[in-house]
């Protein structure tokens, strides 16, 4: 039972390549499941979230198919085989 | 012993004893201040100066005494009287963590204190060539007020019995040797397996020390040195679970792989790995400052780099896609491009630090990851991609990075000194040469912020003028603030905006709340600035308390960039555009405009440039001068061109097309270095004064830092 954490590939330099990350014994919000990925993985963070701990504004995570902005952001519940994903909005030019 | 004197220590009396040798408590008698003499067991001190093979304990105490941290504790001194070898050392009060832990272990918020302390100081260690080789729970200190001590450092691969030769041993060996209450349960497993010790080793002996400080116990036990070792090779220690908390649990683990690979790499990344857990929860981070150490380096291997040697002119191109690195000589015409650099990201601004014998290229990098301060000391090879933005709001702010539009190098006479200019606007500055930012609090609690407004671009700070000849003076500005001047060093700010105009609001010349664009001093003159505003030119003559209008015979008072001769006070540069509505060079004819009296007539030069259906823009800081002579002027252009003229403006010539649209421009002569790389000679530079010049050098000015100051 772990919660896996997709990481894309902006990101793999800090998670030493890997395109998944499992965390076992993590359960409660998405809040806690980062917190987890943080410290294993510390130069992801702040491109994630800003220093101000909000989701960066073109960053979107996802639990599921479920994009977090509509399911109560960070505070958002998973379970111990939630499967989160960090994707870069479409925007810019 | 009590009572003799060794070197000028006289000992007091006996603190401890351990595996190395006797500890006391002595005073120097020289330097008046309380000591530890540590007096090396005869037959542990294997390789000192007796020995001439190989690194003795002599050259080991030496390396550690290098090591200045104040987690580490200080070997003052390393002697030899009559076959004895003693370390003098810092004196350092308090109970080893072995003693503190011993029971059910300590809570997990002492143990992140803790931690990021010894972490701190073996990432110091580490970047020195250092390794403890013998990092346990009873060789930290923990001092009453929490400060913690790493005691020993370096010292564990010559004293005690040689712990590392391990491999040649037999397993009775380690054990009669260290003990399993020893050092043998913080053995990593690839020192039990016969490699060598390295710095990863000691960060899987801080994975021990974490579990033990929060567990009371060791990870991997047994009744004998074969059951611990059997343990360290091929069992995973029992789980950490509540009140422990799960990220302080994931770090102890990543520590614990059995891998060297798989662990962290740096004992930052550990660091920051634990702060991250201090913080709780996805909250600021308690403290701002960054670790040097958690600095990634990113090597480039699939871009184009300009090979950049002594006497090279270098033009800096930042671009809304990336950063450019073009090199050349003194004659300007042939260019040798590096680049792209970080692809994707926009790079506002871009500097030269040649200070304090630095070949420093800066550039501030920002995509929707967030915005970043990174440098390269290799002119493009491989560029810093810090793991923790260093430059970052403080949690009270409220308010969160968004760009950093403005790199400004401190004063020549303060090298390490630096100023960012950052939306929303701020001023962020730092006096270690870029290693950790403040936000200049001065300028951000002043009441006019909340009432500052975004311009089409954001709200941002995105000028910062020096005054050379007062070092408490300095102007900013902000679109749209308008200009703040500051006479105390940043402490208070006021407006200086009296006759600048605000075509956006109903009173025409406010206090402030200006849309300025840009503005410029000449070094020599610091009461004379010019200011390109949103429609308007003006000049100051008063160190910014009035301004004049100058936009005499221009085709427009609209546009963005704006420089001033070098040399010449009355001198200045700008590329107007149409209108606000129409940011395109008037009638497509792509024109800078240049004035030699200060404003009173400008005269267009366009030799060179397109005339016809050239609607271009120039941006604020997409214009650069050189400190040639005659005059260099570069500027690029929002549709990717770049353009420079060698001869004062006279006539121009493009350099490059086809880049994305250009945001940044500077320039930067590249001296100091003799043969070779710069780079790989700037370290080895001698002092500046007994630097040779050439003849081409002498005739520039000395301007050698980014000769673009506005």
């Amino acid at each position: 039972m772990a919660v896996t954490i997709y990481i894309p590939g902006a990101l793999r330099q800090f998670t030493e390549g890997r395109n998944k990350v499992q965390l076992e014994g993590v359960h409660g919000t998405l809040s806690d499941a980062l917190t987890a990925l943080w410290a294993l993985y510390p130069g992801v963070r702040d491109r994630v979230i800003t220093e101000q701990g909000q989701v960066r504004e073109h960053i979107n995570i996802f639990i599921g198919d479920e994009n977090v902005r509509y399911t109560g952001g960070l505070a958002s519940r998973i379970s111990a085989e939630s499967e989160i994903s960090i994707v870069p909005a479409v925007s810019g030019g | 012993m009590i009572g003799q004197v060794l070197g000028h220590c006289r000992i007091v009396a006996k603190i401890g004893e351990g595996g190395m040798g006797v500890v006391y408590r002595a005073y120097d008698e020289v330097l008046h201040r309380e000591v530890a003499v540590k007096v090396v067991r005869k037959g542990a001190a294997a390789g000192t100066s007796s020995s001439s093979a190989g690194p003795n304990l002599l050259d080991e105490a030496r390396a550690s005494s290098s090591l200045a941290h104040p987690n580490i504790c200080t070997i003052y001194e390393v002697g030899e009287t009559d076959g004895e070898v003693y370390i003098v050392m810092e004196l350092v009060e308090g109970k080893p963590l072995r003693d503190l832990c011993r029971d059910a272990g300590l809570q997990a918020g002492a143990v992140l204190r803790y931690g990021v302390q010894i972490a701190s100081a073996l990432a110091r260690a580490h970047d020195r060539g250092v390794i403890h080789r013998d990092l346990k729970t009873a060789n930290i200190v923990v001092a009453p007020d929490g400060l913690v001590k790493i005691l020993d450092f370096g010292l564990a691969k010559r004293v005690g019995g040689g712990i590392f030769d391990v491999a040649s041993h037999t397993l009775a060996t380690i054990d009669e040797a260290t003990g399993f209450s020893g050092t043998l349960p913080y053995l990593a497993p690839e020192i039990l397996s016969g490699e060598q010790a390295d710095y990863r080793s000691d960060l899987w002996a801080l994975g021990v020390v974490l579990y033990e400080a929060v567990s009371g116990r060791l990870p991997f036990g047994g009744r004998t040195g074969f059951e611990v070792t059997s343990a360290i090779l091929r069992e995973i220690p029992a789980a950490l679970g509540p009140p422990v908390p799960p990220g302080l649990w994931a770090v102890i683990q990543r520590c614990l792989t059995k891998e060297p690979t798989q662990r962290y790499q740096r004992a930052g990344e550990i660091q920051a790995a634990l702060e991250a857990v201090q913080s709780a929860s996805i909250v600021p981070a308690a403290d701002p400052a960054v670790d040097r150490n958690a600095l990634r380096t990113t090597v480039l291997h699939s871009v184009r780099h300009a090979r950049v040697r002594k006497g090279d002119f270098v033009l800096l191109v930042g671009t809304t896609k990336g950063a450019f690195i073009l090199r050349s000589n003194e004659k300007r015409s042939r260019w040798e491009v590096g680049g792209p650099y970080f692809h994707g990201h926009c790079v506002y601004a871009m500097a030269y630090d040649s200070r304090a014998d630095r070949h420093r290229i800066w550039a501030s990098t920002m995509n929707y990851w967030g915005a970043l301060l990174r440098f390269s000391d290799d002119f493009g090879k491989s560029w810093t991609n810090p793991q923790k933005a260093t430059i970052r709001f403080p949690p009270e702010a409220g308010v969160s990075l968004k760009n950093i539009w403005q790199i400004t190098l401190g004063r020549p006479e303060e090298p390490d000194v630096m100023y960012c200019g950052v939306e929303p606007a701020a001023l962020f500055e730092s006096r270690d040469a870029g290693e950790s930012w403040s936000l200049v609090r001065g300028l951000f609690d002043h009441p006019h912020r909340p009432r500052w407004l975004p311009g089409n671009g954001g709200l941002a700070l995105h000028t910062v003028v020096l005054d050379t000849t007062n070092a408490q003076r300095m102007y900013i500005a902000i679109s749209s603030g308008g200009v703040y001047r500051t006479d105390d060093g940043g402490q208070t700010w006021a407006a200086k905006n009296r006759g600048v105009r605000a075509m956006f609001v109903p009173n025409k010349y406010p206090e402030f709340g200006q849309c300025v664009h840009k503005i410029a001093m000449h070094p020599a003159h610091p009461e004379r600035l010019f200011l390109q505003n949103h429609w308007g030119l003006y000049r100051s003559d008063d160190y910014g308390e009035n301004w004049k209008d100058i936009a005499n015979g221009v085709p427009s008072d609209f546009g963005f960039a704006m420089n001033v001769h070098p040399r010449n006070p009355e001198c200045v540069y700008i590329v107007p555009v149409e209108s606000d509505e129409f940011r395109c060079a008037c009638d497509g004819k792509l024109r800078v405009y240049r004035t030699r009296n200060a404003g009173a007539s400008w005269e267009p030069l366009m030799r060179g440039l397109p005339q016809k259906r050239a609607y271009e823009t120039v941006l604020r800081d997409a214009m650069a001068t050189d400190s040639f002579d005659p005059l260099g002027i570069y500027f690029g252009t929002r549709s990717g061109q770049l353009f420079g003229s060698r001869d004062e403006g006279r006539t121009w010539e493009k350099i490059m097309e086809g880049m994305p649209s250009v945001v940044c421009v500077r320039t930067a002569i590249v001296e100091d270095a003799s043969g070779g790389t710069a780079l790989s000679k700037a370290k080895d530079a001698p002092a500046p004064s007994s630097r040779s010049k050439s003849r081409s050098t002498q005739k520039r000015r000395t301007t050698r830092r980014t000769t673009k100051k506005s």
